[in-house]
């Protein structure tokens, strides 16, 4: 499959500002997606409100745009009517994190077989840079002018707590991997959580002296740091991301079994 | 193999420049049709694609384009086209 056999080449450009890293996780994906071998036919989108939502309009399939924050609420449903369907949903830090977070542990509890795709560009980018829950400590917004008072929701680790089946998180600096993760994502069952930490020039970058793409792509270079890395320095690594620092890498590949595979079994406190 | 940026579709926002390691690219100085300082290709024969036709490696800026300008085109055969874009 061709770039433009699978994103539709009439939406070109995308509305996406310059240098927004929406983009490369569309690439990424792309590539991901191809490797898997997946058809367009069988594969529904599901996204919710905001910048990364729209992506899913740009891809020959069938997609759901839902209301704000209740995208995996939609593909659970759609998941659990329709069986044979691939679901994968595109939602961003607000949308999945603020106003849709408990559909977001619950999902992870329930292990349904999705594949959530979190583009988290530390701000809502769409609305005019307020401060979003995954804001980084001291990083201005428009709601925030004297910094950040409060510290980030650290999504990945949450859907770790929460019993999700596989979980990573990248940057858009590093895209071989956020393609070899978006691949076994993909491939496994069960509720699969790949996160993005992605730029947002515009809205987060220009009130934090970064309003290049590159010197954001430069400060997720600087920034992030290998969990498994921090893990063995016997460092805290909530630590590192209330701190600013970015933990990456692959967080945890479990195989608990999904929703609809699940038997019932013996209740509890039968012997009594 | 060399990259080649699409100027109907770059932005102008210098990811590519950032991303190679072996400094393909270089800043544009025109303005393109979309109003854009697209960035151009000036040494695409330090690409480490140079002499592939399959099996391309890196490809981080093809990777990293969030405008999907990037894509591979075969090495032309003359020494006519000096930079790899495509005008349009």
């Amino acid at each position: 499959m061709e770039l433009f056999d699978f994103y539709d080449q009439d939406r070109w450009p995308h509305v996406f500002c310059p240098g927004c890293g929406n983009g490369t996780v569309m690439n990424c994906f792309f590539r991901a997606f191809n490797e898997i071998g997946w058809k367009l036919d069988n594969t529904v989108f599901v996204s919710g409100i905001g910048c990364s939502s729209r992506i899913p309009l740009y891809i020959n399939s069938d997609a759901i745009h839902t209301t704000h924050g209740r995208a995996i609420a939609v593909a659970t449903g759609l998941k659990l009517s329709r069986p044979e369907l691939d679901v994968v949903v595109f939602t961003g830090d607000g949308d999945l994190g603020a106003i849709g977070g408990n559909h977001f542990i619950n999902g992870c509890r329930r292990n349904v077989d999705l594949d959530v795709i979190c583009i988290n560009n530390n701000i809502y980018g769409m609305t005019g840079g307020q401060a979003s829950i995954t804001t980084p400590h001291d990083f201005m917004s428009s709601t925030t002018p004297f910094g950040n008072k409060e510290y980030p929701f650290d999504l990945a680790e949450i859907a770790v707590a929460a019993g999700a089946n596989y979980v990573a998180r990248w940057t858009t600096k590093h895209v071989h991997e956020l393609t070899k993760s978006m691949k076994a994502s993909l491939a496994k069952k069960g509720f699969n959580f790949v996160e993005v930490v992605s730029q947002c020039p515009t809205n987060f970058g220009r009130r934090n002296k970064m309003a290049d793409a590159t010197a954001l792509l430069d400060w997720f270079k600087k920034s992030s740091v290998r969990r498994d890395k921090a893990r063995a320095a016997a460092i805290d690594h909530v630590d590192l991301n209330l701190a600013g620092q970015i933990t990456t890498g692959e967080f945890v590949c479990r195989d608990r079994e999904c929703y609809h595979e699940r038997k019932g079994g013996k209740p509890h406190g039968d012997g009594h | 193999m060399r990259p080649g940026i699409d100027l109907r579709y770059c932005k102008g926002c210098n990811i590519c420049l950032y991303m190679c390691p072996k400094q393909c690219f270089s800043r544009g100085v025109d303005l393109s049709a979309q109003g854009y300082f697209a960035a151009v290709v000036t040494a695409p024969e330090k690409c480490f694609n140079h002499d592939r036709t399959e099996k391309l490696i890196c490809e981080l800026c093809v990777l990293g384009c969030p405008d999907q300008a990037i894509s591979w085109k075969p090495e032309p055969e003359e020494k006519e086209g000096k930079d790899g874009n495509k005008t349009g």
